[in-house]
């Protein structure tokens, strides 16, 4: 790849591959197995200012630009999606904060989120078919001056260990989407509850929960304004994120699947010599090739302010194509053993098919893509 | 689920009034008995011999064994309509049960009437068949095997290990394959009919694995089990034949379960927005369309799969058929079920839904019996006898 990186980008990437070897590869299997929140290795990455990798220096954040944020979360997901889905999701609590938070707001949660001391999670989806709509929708209601949130947000990445929400609520119930608004929550204001911590087929480690507000106090973000953009450009470069994931794991997984290759002896040669076994790697490497540049191009559109919306769907779009279609092509090429949960295999395909889950499923990010050609 | 009975007369037509009954029995069977416990299967990965047993009183066990032996001798349509059913339920019941078909498929093959008696009755009588043919080095490479017979007198001594082997911890019967000639490579290679509980027929680990969970998967250590001559399933050296016919047999029974599989997925898709949504009509065109799409896949693995089954029933080869039908079948369930998952996101990615077990239960069927790279081998081995070298079709006076 020729990709002009800089030596700062390639640095944090050296940097996060070095951690990831060293610290998650041998916490990835035991993590997957018990599920626990991997709290001592969240630290760890607050140490080596993982949590604030693109957040101002001004608030001890480390600056480094969204490129490089995104070629970090790939390295960590290489050897841990869930490790770098926790990341990712306080990341994106992060930057909503720091791209629409007050002065006010951003002093207050951005220094403790840059550190690791606080951790984010962004809580949009609701049991209804969409944000405001259904029995029981996340309304918010004007006290005074300020606003409390009641309802239910479901399967809320990062719930019970956040320390702070980035809530999408509507301020009229009969307005419904068009009353978006966003807040900033405190994990312990009061009325705020997280419901049974949820199993999931894969990123075992990385809490998911319902999160239940019961007029809890929430904090306007920012001006108030346009809830429904923010929501959407949160989304959006939260899916470049997540595609790096699905870069990071894919990659892992067609490694692995090519030494296998290497390996598993069939009629007297490897199974690499046949070429419906090279068609499956090659497949799988060759997507995982396009999808990596198109997510460092949308991560650089982002990263110098310029309008990325078509290149972020675009990049949502091909991650899911990538993703659960290329580990079912490295499981085949290691077949009985690849579906055993004594490989790596398995937990990899468990992986990869939560990191291209849309937040809305049946809000295609198509639209967006045919919208930016029109 | 299948609305065959939707439309009435057009759609019942292909189907007779008995595989209808047969259809609606085991749809009853899979919603009382499976449905509601292959969550929890699927968690502990627990044999699920309770609901086995069940399975045995229903006929599901012993139907593709014919009557003169005991069994309830249906068609091989109308047993891929059953399978279809537990499948909807449960990839590993479905599989329990068509293995172990796959078990008995030997001897039905080969066996002489004695042989078939030896080995049938333990079967109708509620017990499970094995089929142990993979070994550690020998997957779709079957001639790789190490696993040896050797003739002593009046018996055999076989000795080696095999893999992968489902239902190896309960089953009452094996097949086992052993080489009678190690120097002969598959020409060697004998297939040996074993009741289990003999000495040095030993259960060694049970597979964890990703999917169909609730069915037993285990190694099988072999050290000096002593088989009766009179257990070789026809002569030394029809092993190869008699495992490749017998999985002719049961590939599209494979295609079958995932047929149910992809059924499944596309219902919970369903079912999850009716619930979602106060008018499920609103759903936007692109959801809309990808379950036509999901459908249409079904449909065409569905008709596919009983093609093949209608052709071993006609009495015709269908070698190729039965490698299409696994092939399509397997493939559509894994499509459907990835499908499924997208659109219900991050609830069909927990546990809170069936879909995730889907996923993981519709990869096995691309990989066992058969990877469907063998599939293709199969089926392309076929069309490239079809043509000739171009000096044997001039020869010919083409």
């Amino acid at each position: 790849m020729s990709y002009p990186f800089t030596e700062d980008q390639q640095l944090i990437r050296k940097n996060a591959r070095d951690f990831a070897q060293q610290y998650l590869e041998p916490l990835a299997v035991p993590l997957d197995k018990s599920g626990d929140f991997p709290a001592e290795a969240v630290r760890k990455m607050a140490e080596h200012d993982f949590l604030g990798w693109f957040l101002p220096a001004a608030y001890g954040g480390a600056e480094v630009g969204y490129l490089s944020y995104v070629l970090g979360v790939e390295e960590l997901s290489r050897a841990s999606a869930a490790v770098a889905s926790i990341v990712v999701n306080h990341a994106a609590a992060a930057y909503a904060i720091n791209r629409w938070g007050t002065a006010e707001q951003k002093q207050k949660y951005l220094p403790e989120m840059a550190k690791g001391r606080q951790l984010g999670a962004v809580a949009m989806a609701e049991p209804g078919p969409a944000v405001g709509e259904g029995p029981e929708a996340v309304v918010a209601a004007k006290q005074g001056d300020r606003f409390v949130l009641k309802g239910r947000k479901s399967y809320v990445a990062n719930a019970g260990v956040a320390d702070v929400y980035v809530v999408f609520a509507c301020t009229d119930a009969a307005a419904g989407a068009k009353s978006m608004t966003a807040f900033v929550v405190d994990a312990k204001a009061a009325g705020l509850a997280v419901g049974p911590k949820k199993t999931t087929m894969g990123l075992r480690g990385r809490p998911t929960a319902d999160v239940v507000f019961d007029n809890t106090p929430a904090d306007v973000l920012g001006d108030g304004n346009g809830g429904a953009a923010i929501a959407l450009e949160l989304l959006a470069v939260t899916g470049v994120a997540e595609a790096a994931q699905t870069v990071g794991v894919v990659a892992a997984a067609v490694e692995h699947a090519a030494k296998y290759s290497q390996q598993r002896i069939q009629f007297g040669r490897p199974i690499g010599a046949f070429q419906a076994i090279q068609a499956l790697l090659a497949e799988v490497a060759t997507n995982c090739h396009v999808a990596r540049l198109a997510v460092y191009d949308a991560a650089n559109l982002i990263e110098r302010g310029e309008p990325f919306t078509a290149e972020a769907a675009m990049v949502k779009i091909f991650a899911q194509r990538l993703g659960m279609k290329s580990l079912l092509d490295t499981m085949q090429v290691e077949a009985g053993y690849g579906y055993s949960e004594e490989m790596l295999m398995a937990k990899l395909f468990r992986d990869v098919s939560g990191t291209t889950i849309l937040e809305n499923p049946l809000d295609f990010p198509e639209k967006l893509v045919a919208a930016s050609i029109a | 689920m299948v609305p065959e009975t939707e439309g009435k007369v057009e759609k019942t037509m292909i189907l007779t009034p008995q595989q209808q009954e047969i259809q609606r029995l085991a749809r009853e069977f899979t919603e009382k008995n499976i449905i509601p416990v292959a969550g929890e299967y699927d968690r502990s990965g627990e044999f699920p011999e309770f609901i086995i047993n069940k399975a045995k009183e229903a006929g599901l066990l012993d139907m593709a064994i014919p009557k003169q032996f005991g069994g309830r001798g249906l068609d091989a349509v109308t047993q891929g309509i059953v399978l279809e059913e537990i499948g909807y339920g449960c990839a590993a019941f479905a599989t329990i049960i068509g293995v172990s078909i796959l078990g008995f498929c030997p001897v039905m093959l080969a066996g002489t009437d004695e042989q078939k008696k030896f080995y049938l009755d333990p079967v109708v009588q509620g017990g499970l068949a094995a089929f142990a043919l993979t070994e550690p080095g020998a997957g779709s490479d079957v001639g790789a095997a190490k696993t040896t017979a050797r003739k002593e007198g009046n018996e055999y001594l076989l000795n080696g290990s095999k893999c992968f082997i489902t239902s190896g911890g309960y089953a009452k019967v094996f097949t086992i394959f052993a080489l009678t000639d190690p120097t002969k490579g598959v020409r060697g290679l004998s297939a040996f009919l074993v009741k289990a509980g003999q000495p040095g027929l030993i259960v060694a680990k049970h597979e964890n694995k990703l999917g169909i969970r609730g069915s037993n998967t285990v190694e099988l250590l072999i050290q000096d089990l002593r088989v009766p001559a009179s257990q070789l399933l026809g002569k030394e050296g029809d092993g190869m034949k008699i495992a490749m016919g017998s999985l002719d047999i049961t590939r599209p029974m494979i295609g079958a379960q995932s047929v149910g599989i992809a059924q499944r997925a596309l219902d919970e898709c369903l079912k999850y927005f009716q619930n979602k949504y106060p008018d499920p009509r609103k759903l936007g065109q692109a959801a809309q369309f990808r379950l036509a799409e999901m459908r249409i896949q079904t449909e065409a693995a569905r008709q596919t799969v009983r093609h093949a089954l209608a052709v071993r029933d006609a009495g015709l080869p269908y070698t190729v058929e039965s490698a299409i039908a696994k092939t399509m079948g397997s493939d559509t369930a894994m499509r459907v079920a990835t499908d499924a998952l997208e659109l219900l996101g991050a609830h069909g990615y927990s546990h809170d839904c069936v879909v995730e077990k889907l996923v993981r239960d519709a990869k096995i069927q691309q990989i066992y019996e058969g990877t469907n790279q063998v599939q293709r081998l199969v089926i392309a081995g076929q069309l490239m006898a079809s043509i000739q070298p171009q000096a044997q079709a001039a020869k010919a006076g083409r």
